[in-house]
């Protein structure tokens, strides 16, 4: 049965202390500041193939993310974030420089410069690199969820699906699973609006994503996307729904993405007015004005906290520029359990195509 | 990272059905696979199994058997049909340390999986996200009259993609031992059986109780001889054992080469025998165009072109789908006497 | 003072080029890191670019409404010292599509590989240097051969071939090494002889080594053929074989009456087995036991050593009409009389169908040739190069003898033929061959009843 979580009032606030709202402040705030630094280093040319941003959307990676129970040593829940959660991927414990690195194909970045953005992994803090691919995350994530189930802990996995990545036969057959298996997995549907060009209405003939959960089987809830503390509600009680055994979540966030789909989408495809419309409802601005009129936080709290943020960036923005490209032979990288794969013969000095390793 | 907490190995009371070699039986193909899988999920808690009807019905080729009564539901998975789905489950359950080993009921349906398994599970290690210690198998091959999607050799469509292992054995003790280092080893490996093989009576062998894992990325010396090399794996390695009979009284003496592992390939095997005979010819059942024959053919003339007497040639299957009707399968797939015959052109060439 | 460059950036995958709309500041312009400093247009976007770095616009190296390519430096800005820190000199910037792999050679530098041999095509058609392509698969030969050649310095044009479309096979150099003789190609275009090559080298290895054979004018009625391959070869061997050893050549008369006993006993046997039992068989066997006791008549001279051969390889003559040929029964003490039979018999099948195979021809360590099956009495066979003897046998005939019966003496009939040795004396001494003759002898007439 869908629920709908609006409450933003005293009584999602009683399970969060100050310092936590101050983090989750931070956690918006660094998002924002960081993906902003890329899209200059973008235009820069010292980012190439995509810049893919959350724009309007970081209460919902920030907001759910902060719900889980989070360890550093490999303990604690684990998530997928997709392209647009590197909110999450934050509050997990990621470092902005690893980020900035990923995107800059650093050799210093987690994979080495062999992948970009957000795709890497660190299963001690507790996420897992994505692909390009859609709908494979959830199957992916089926199987963690499965894997805790099995051996009987109460940990839980939580992984993002945009409204276009809902349309895959992987995020049923993954969702399916985990519903079947009574693995406990928590799903959100961040419904912003577009799949690239494509508008949600060409996506599904039903009025949400939600309504899809008694078809599983499963606990369901909704909430407004851009009310980060809504967001860290609902997920609270699914998570705790999945953590306690009784099986998998389907959760819908409705929200926008208020850019393109990456940094060379013109967006020309959006109706006018709709975009000013979403800014006016902006998550961090939003929190920052709920926040401060509710007496939560005052304003030198915020402003402490983005000075804090613009130092950090700012610093690991610097590192990451400084820092050098892969050797051209990092190409031939490990795949299977240590054999490198071999050097092409013209390589050679002097070429041999007999040379074998 | 976290291991395995309070799952305990499961000594089960064995029955007779996976004890044929702990008896001093001869086990069939099947059985030997059977008793591989028993013997894992006997020796690590951290396996199981994932596969449509692999539970309840035993599997359609009845390999799990027993299983779920004696190891129960969490460690045999009936799972709906979704082989992108549990494939991809398989990868999630690996990264978290377990030692999933997924059924395809038909590897036909493997193409199902095609997405993680090249995408996401291939590219694993090599993009900093961890090894993912899992096996997907199950039965390929044709000879059987099952028609174009139940008789298929799809090893190809893997082939090209790093970070896979391929094995493809054809005896008893091969498949025992290669499934146990498969399932053992810490990369992801698609691990291929001939359906024909499961349970053909020639092939019966007595196993060693306390056989050694075999190595994945070894090929095996099938016969020895020094006229030509024949390289192959699967079903053909049966054939071109039938061949050698029929050349060897005429005293051609083929030296026969089981690949076993086809990813990663034993070059060196391979190399070492063509140097010494000369003459190489690949057998497979798998079509012509893009086979595995191909790629074959440019090792060997990268490292061994001077020592060739005789142009490196192939005996495959037709280029089309496998057909249904006796007559026209028979024709589709490579004969006794075509091997025959390519020897023959080969030797006095 | 430090010149960073700002680029034009790659908005999006494919885009390859950039078009500069409008400047936002002119040069000279103090201008602050990220903040705008010009307009761009591509196929996806337009977009504002951020300065790179603090400091002033240096100079604007691409003008507005120019499009130049991703990468291209549109302009520099001039950092200040002490201002923040400046970032290193940006890298060349690589573009997002993978870089072409670095320029190796070109095609044409790399080695030419060889033309693919295919099987003899039958129609003659040329390539580009008007030789046909049977020629050049004459002329080429598989990787291995090639290497062998290449190995021993030998010219593969100068083997002759009994590959397809005469192409020089493995067997065929081997067997051409092993004689360390170079032999005069097989030419198909019937003309004289070449003109033979000038004599160089040492006398002895052109002694043993060269063969010419004197010309004689032709006369009207004439018929000239040009020696076809095997009587080119067998020609040159034969002179060869004279100049190397001194002939010997010692007689004696064999009684063939204890054969035909064990011939007749199991005639039915043999023929139920679809075997034919020859006298040749007979020969072959006795030869293949007494030729253990008498190693230096299995054996051969090799500069200033003996070679005595662990294996006895018969060499058996067979008549081709026209033409001779010696196949080789190998390790044939190994064999039963039937064996024995069976072999040679297949032998000569196939002598004669032309189906030999090149290491069936070679190895032979002592022969027997058989000019009795045509009548002749007696023969002095040439011993093959390479063996110090050769077994003639002549006509098995009945003849008028004088036995000792009944303690005197008697006239009888009886089957006798008589055998010649050819011997090289070199190594074979006359009393050798005496005595070997003698064990043959008496091998053949005590023959066991039981060898088959």
């Amino acid at each position: 049965m869908a629920r709908r979580t609006q409450d933003r009032g005293s009584a999602s606030i009683a399970g969060l202390r100050r310092k936590q709202l101050i983090d989750i402040y931070y956690y918006l705030q660094l998002t924002r500041q960081v993906e902003q630094a890329l899209a200059n280093l973008y235009r820069q040319n010292k980012i190439l193939g995509g810049l893919y941003r959350s724009l309007g959307q970081e209460a919902t990676a920030v907001g759910s993310a902060f719900a889980l129970r989070r360890a550093t040593d490999g303990t604690g829940d684990v998530v997928a974030p997709a392209i647009r959660n590197l909110g999450a991927l934050f509050v997990m414990g990621a470092a902005p420089v690893d980020v900035m690195m990923q995107y800059m194909a650093k050799a210093g970045s987690p994979t080495r410069g062999r992948e970009q953005n957000l795709h890497f992994t660190d299963l001690d803090r507790g996420w897992i690199g994505l692909i390009s691919h859609l709908g494979i995350m959830i199957e992916v994530m089926s199987g963690v969820a499965l894997s805790f189930r099995l051996r009987g802990t109460d940990r839980v996995a939580l992984t993002w699906t945009g409204d276009g990545a809902a349309s895959t036969g992987a995020f049923h057959e993954g969702f399916n699973l985990a519903a079947v298996q009574r693995a406990p997995l928590v799903v959100i549907v961040e419904n912003n609006g577009y799949a690239y060009s494509t508008p949600t209405r060409r996506q599904t003939a039903a009025e949400s994503f939600v309504v899809r959960a008694p078809a599983y089987g499963v606990y369901a809830d909704e909430c407004d996307g851009n009310d980060v503390l809504a967001v860290y509600e609902m997920t609270r009680k699914a998570v705790a729904h999945a953590r306690s055994g009784r099986g998998a979540a389907l959760l819908e966030v409705k929200t926008y993405r208020r850019l393109g789909h990456a940094e060379h989408d013109d967006q020309r495809y959006v109706p006018p007015g709709e975009l000013e419309a979403w800014q006016a409802r902006d998550p961090i601005t939003s929190f920052e004005e709920g926040a401060v009129s509710a007496g939560w936080l005052q304003e030198r709290d915020l402003e402490r906290v983005r000075t804090k943020v613009l130092k950090e960036v700012d610093a690991a923005r610097e590192t990451a520029e400084a820092s050098p490209l892969p050797g051209a032979e990092e190409a031939l990288a490990e795949t299977l359990g240590g054999e490198h794969a071999r050097l092409p013969w013209t390589r050679r000095t002097p070429p041999d195509p007999h040379a074998t390793g | 990272m976290v291991t395995a907490t309070d799952r305990k190995a499961t000594r089960t009371e064995r029955p007779d059905h996976v004890r044929s070699t702990e008896l001093g039986k001869p086990v069939t193909l099947l059985e030997a696979i059977r008793e591989a899988l028993w013997e894992e999920l006997e020796r690590d808690p951290d396996v199981f199994l994932m596969g449509e009807d692999i539970g309840a019905y035993g599997g359609a080729f009845k390999v799990t058997d027993g299983f779920l009564e004696a190891f129960g539901p969490d460690r045999i998975i009936d799972t709906p049909i979704s082989e992108a789905g549990f494939t991809g489950a398989a990868a999630g359950a690996a990264h978290m340390g377990m030692r999933p080993v997924v059924e395809m009921q038909f590897m036909d349906f493997v193409s199902c999986a095609y997405e993680p398994l090249t995408n996401y599970i291939a590219t694993s290690r090599w993009r900093g996200s961890g090894p993912l210690p899992l096996v997907v198998r199950g039965p390929v091959g044709g000879g059987v009259r099952g028609g174009p999607f139940h008789s298929q050799n799809p090893e190809m469509a893997f082939f090209h993609t790093p970070g896979l292992k391929i094995v493809y054995p054809c005896t008893p003790r091969d498949a025992k031992g290669l499934l146990k280092a498969a399932i053992r080893d810490d990369d992801p490996v698609l691990f291929f059986e001939h359906k024909k093989l499961y349970r053909a009576p020639f092939l019966r062998e007595t196993l060693a109780p306390d056989a050694a894992i075999e190595v994945i990325g070894r090929a095996r010396l099938h016969r020895a001889g020094d006229r030509l090399t024949v390289i192959t794996y699967g079903m053909m390695v049966h054939e071109s054992a039938r061949a050698a009979e029929i050349l060897a009284s005429d005293g051609i003496e083929i030296e026969i080469i089981d690949l076993r592992t086809l990813l990663p390939l034993d070059e060196d095997a391979i190399i070492e025998s063509v140097k010494k005979t000369g003459r190489a010819l690949i057998v497979h059942e798998d079509t012509r165009t893009g086979g595995l024959a191909g790629e074959l053919a440019m090792r060997i003339s990268e490292r061994a072109f001077e020592w060739l007497d005789a142009p490196i040639l192939r005996v495959t299957a037709l280029d089309t789908p496998v057909p249904y009707s006796p007559p026209l399968e028979d024709y589709f797939l490579p004969q006794t006497d075509d091997i025959v015959k390519a020897v023959r052109y080969m030797v006095s060439y | 003072m430090a010149r960073i460059e700002v680029p034009m950036p790659q908005m999006g995958e494919s885009i390859a080029e950039g078009t500069v709309s409008k400047w936002l500041k002119k040069v000279g312009d103090d201008v602050a890191r990220d903040e705008p400093l010009l307009e761009i247009s591509t196929d996806k976007v337009d977009a504002e670019i951020p300065s790179p770095a603090a400091g002033t616009l240096a100079q604007i190296v691409v003008e507005e409404g120019k499009t130049v390519e991703v990468g291209t430096v549109v302009a520099f800005i001039e950092t200040e010292k002490g201002a923040l820190a400046a970032p290193p000199a940006q890298p060349p910037v690589a573009p997002a599509a993978p870089p072409l792999p670095a320029a190796g050679p070109s095609p044409a530098a790399l080695a030419a590989p060889a033309p693919v041999a295919s099987a003899a095509p039958a129609t003659g058609s040329t390539d580009g240097d008007g030789e046909t392509a049977e020629e050049r698969l004459r002329r080429r030969s598989t990787p291995l051969v090639r290497r062998i050649a290449a190995e021993h310095g030998v010219d593969i044009a100068s083997v002759s071939g009994t590959g397809h479309a005469g192409r020089v096979t493995k067997q065929d150099i081997l067997s051409f090494i092993d004689q360390q003789r170079p032999v005069e190609a097989a030419s198909s275009k019937p003309a004289r002889p070449p003109a033979p090559a000038e004599v160089t080298g040492d006398f002895w290895s052109i002694f043993y080594g060269q063969v010419r054979h004197p010309e004689f004018n032709e006369r009207p009625g004439d018929r000239v053929e040009p020696m076809d391959r095997i009587r080119r070869l067998t020609a040159d061997h034969m002179v060869r074989a004279k100049r190397i050893a001194p002939h010997v050549h010692s007689f004696i008369e064999i009684d063939f009456t204890r054969v035909d006993r064990v011939r007749a006993r199991w005639k039915a046997t043999w023929e139920q087995q679809g075997s034919r039992v020859s006298y040749t068989a007979f020969v072959a066997w006795a030869c293949a036991r007494v030729l253990r006791e008498f190693p230096m008549v299995n054996a051969t001279v090799s500069g200033d050593s003996l070679i005595f051969r662990g294996e006895i390889n018969l060499g058996i003559a067979v008549d081709l009409n026209p033409g001779l040929i010696v196949p080789v029964v190998r390790n044939s003490d190994e064999l039963n009389l039937v064996g024995l039979a069976r072999r040679i018999s297949d032998l000569a099948v196939r002598a004669r169908d032309r189906k030999l195979k090149p290491e069936e021809i070679q190895g032979a360590t002592f022969s027997i040739t058989n000019p009795g099956v045509l009548g002749t009495i007696v023969g002095m066979p040439i011993i093959p190069e390479g063996t110090s003897a050769i077994l003639g046998t002549g006509a098995i005939e009945k003849k008028t003898v004088v036995i000792e019966a009944d303690g005197g003496d008697a006239i009888a009939i009886r089957k006798r033929a008589y055998f010649s040795l050819g011997y090289d004396h070199r190594i074979v001494d006359g009393a050798d061959a005496a005595r070997f003759l003698s064990r043959l002898k008496e091998t053949l007439e005590t023959f066991p009843e039981d060898a088959g």
